[in-house]
């Protein structure tokens, strides 16, 4: 399908540009804050650095030289080394998810980056090539999503000539990619484009409603308290600063135009970093698979086969909450990027009845229920009355060291007291946000005292199960349930004191979930 | 089809409790005999007196231990430890205070190992750890035929592979 070939030229440079900007700190002090010394290890430090880039740039020329892929009917072959050579093939069947990352160097290029994620663990886990043409990101990323589609139809039906159609129609779509190519324009063949259906484009109003809920513009007030202290540091006769105080107040409007314009400054800035982040937003689905991409300046894009989603959360933050907005993250089993590049995440900052449709207009193999079980009343009683631990060890240091704050002696009880406060609220809170509910294969969990977090997953991605119950949970006659999901790292999800014939029928849902899973 | 359910039933070896109580003491004997080194240290040298506080502190709190570890833990232990395998699941029930119920579905078990210590040989006793993707487990003193013959059972039940993979 692809050839022997040797990574993109450009690569080299690519290369070439991470080593100059990890070096950056040693030629910044070689270079220019010791310009004018002249002192022998300086001399030597220099040498060893021309050394290293040396080294450095003959080993990126090396490497370029050395390794090559391949990609076949069934999976990638990368090899590299001259003297030990290694060989590593990763399956087209292991890809969990596709990640697509374009920086400004690579639009300078119009070329793109392109990884493909696995779920094993390991240094070995993905295959990534740093710089390639976007024809090609674009033919690797058919084959493999050919594959993997083929091979999901192959389970599904067992008919032979579903497969040989699949084959038939796979290899139709890499023909008529070749003349695309030679084209240098990377459109996808129409009846590809047809079938994708866009259902969710971020629109301006959107991002500007999304800017809101970071709160950025709230880093005004550590800037006033800062310029406040700035000013008290600069006059330290009290009086001036009174006075200098009383004629702010006295020019009250001075006062007030300058937080004014702090307070656009800091929105606008919310708002720029807001549209650069996430500007450009777009989940797309065809029959297989779920695209997002997102990205104003440096764009990121995601596509994950729709069986390969192993679970969906929905989070709600306070201020969300507030504002009607939810996030939709799909889990997976591949390793996600660097925390700045993770897309997994649908979109931040959905509608929330919009983020429930979308789950099932996406993934259609997904029922959300709406309603959900709340739990009895006796787990609330059951939550206040089990010892939080950690208030009792640092009430009890508090007590032994009795520390002065803001000068207050009775600081100590005061300090343990909001503690205590604090931890009930979050209980009953928690108490009230959760829900759960057990639908054919589905399983809805929703947890979560200040954050709310609704996990949904199926029977089938769930890997393990644990029930247990504390002494205390046995006199109240409740539960914790515990769900384990493949995700990098693993993903854990419990949900405390539910009813013990909840707990007992999660167990029997669980266990049946060999009627849905399939085996090959 | 799914098999009819039933609680986990298997138990682990009754030698384990010899086991763990000798093992147990053998760690409490070495706890104890650096109290004492550090106790004698202190009334020689005559360290600070919140030294000498904590360290009777922790003194009296590993003669409680003590007594947990060699006498009730052991055989709570034993009593409540079950576990089973079909083709489909590999169940742990344990725990005698907080019980513990896991189910690990067959297809997801990845690897099995025996493992057998200095003093497990001395019993005849073999672990059986069981790793999965998400974590390992582990099922502690078995008879040795028992234990090979688990693995070997679970070997072959995890040979299924589901499409997830």
């Amino acid at each position: 399908m692809i050839d022997m070939k040797r990574h993109h030229p450009l690569s080299m440079l690519w290369s070439l540009w991470k080593l100059l900007k990890n070096s950056f700190a040693i030629i910044l002090f070689l270079f220019v804050f010791r310009q004018g010394s002249e002192s022998q290890w300086l001399y030597y430090g220099r040498i060893a650095f021309y050394a290293g880039i040396s080294i450095g740039i003959v080993s990126i020329i090396w490497k370029w030289f050395t390794s090559r892929y391949t990609a076949d009917d069934k999976a990638f072959h990368i090899y590299s080394g001259v003297f030990n050579r290694t060989r590593r093939t990763i399956p087209y069947t292991k890809v969990q998810n596709v990640n697509r990352h374009t920086t400004l160097f690579h639009r300078l290029f119009n070329v793109t980056s392109i990884r493909f994620e696995t779920g094993i663990k390991g240094e070995d886990a993905t295959f990534q090539l740093h710089v390639v043409s976007l024809s090609e990101a674009e033919q690797l990323e058919k084959i493999v999503a050919g594959y993997m589609a083929k091979d999901a139809e192959a389970v599904e039906a067992t008919e032979e000539h579903d497969i040989s159609d699949a084959v038939k129609a796979m290899e139709e779509g890499v023909e008529q990619l070749r003349p695309v190519i030679t084209d240098e324009a990377m459109s996808l063949p129409a009846k590809e484009k047809q079938e994708r259906v866009v259902h969710y484009h971020s629109t301006r109003k959107d991002i500007f409603k999304a800017s809101f809920t970071s709160l950025s513009f709230l880093v005004l007030i550590p800037v006033l308290i800062s310029l406040y202290s700035w000013v008290k540091d600069f006059f330290p006769d009290e009086e001036v600063t009174e006075s200098l105080l009383l004629t702010w107040l006295d020019s009250w409007w001075i006062a007030s135009l300058m937080i004014l314009v702090l307070l656009i400054i800091s929105i606008a800035l919310g708002i720029v970093r807001t549209f650069v982040k996430y500007g450009n937003f777009q989940i797309t689905s065809d029959a297989k698979r779920i695209y997002i991409s997102k990205g104003m300046m440096e764009q990121t894009s995601f596509s994950i086969l729709k069986e390969r989603v192993q679970a969906v959360k929905i989070t709600q933050s306070p201020m969300k909450r507030l504002l009607g907005l939810a996030e939709v993250e799909l889990t997976t089993a591949g390793s996600l990027g660097e925390s700045e590049q993770e897309v997994n995440s649908l979109y931040p900052f959905l509608p929330v009845k919009q983020a429930y449709t979308m789950i099932e207009e996406i993934l259609p193999s997904y029922q959300v229920t709406q309603e959900m079980e709340k739990l009895p009343r006796i787990s609330l009683w059951l939550r206040l009355l089990k010892p939080s631990w950690g208030w009792i060890m640092i009430t009890g240091l508090l007590w032994y060291f009795k520390p002065f704050v803001f000068g207050q002696k009775h600081a100590w009880w005061m300090i343990s007291a909001i503690l205590l406060v604090w931890i009930a609220t979050s209980r009953v809170m928690d108490f009230f946000h959760t829900r759960y509910i057990l639908h054919q294969n589905f399983i809805q969990l929703r947890t979560g005292a200040l954050t709310s977090t609704l996990f949904i997953s199926k029977r089938e991605k769930v890997i393990e199960v644990q029930i247990t119950r504390n002494v205390l949970q046995r006199w109240f006659g409740v539960a914790s349930i515990h769900t384990v999901n493949r995700a990098k790292p693993v993903l854990h999800h419990r949900a405390h004191d539910i009813p013990l014939d909840t707990a007992e029928s999660f167990q029997l849902w669980y266990m049946g979930r060999t009627q849905d899973v399939q085996t090959r | 089809m799914s098999i009819q359910w039933k609680p986990p039933e298997q138990r682990l070896s009754p030698q384990a409790v010899k086991l763990w109580r000798i093992s147990a003491i053998l760690m409490n004997v070495i706890g104890f005999l650096i109290l004492a080194v550090l106790l004698i240290l202190d009334s020689i040298y005559g360290w600070k007196t919140w030294v000498g506080w904590i360290l009777w502190g922790v003194t009296a709190i590993s003669v409680l231990y003590a007594v947990w570890d060699i006498f009730i833990q052991p055989s709570w232990l034993y009593k409540h430890w079950y576990y089973d395998v079909n083709e489909e699941f590999l169940q742990l029930k344990r725990g005698a205070l907080t019980k513990v119920h896991q189910i690990i579905p067959m297809a997801k078990v990845q690897s099995v190992t025996t493992n057998q210590g200095p003093l497990m040989r001395k019993y005849g006793l073999y672990s059986v750890s069981v790793g999965t993707m998400g974590s390992s487990h582990e099922i502690p003193a078995l008879p040795e035929e028992v234990a090979l013959a688990l693995r070997h059972q679970i070997a072959s039940y995890a040979r299924i592979n589901e499409v997830d993979e």
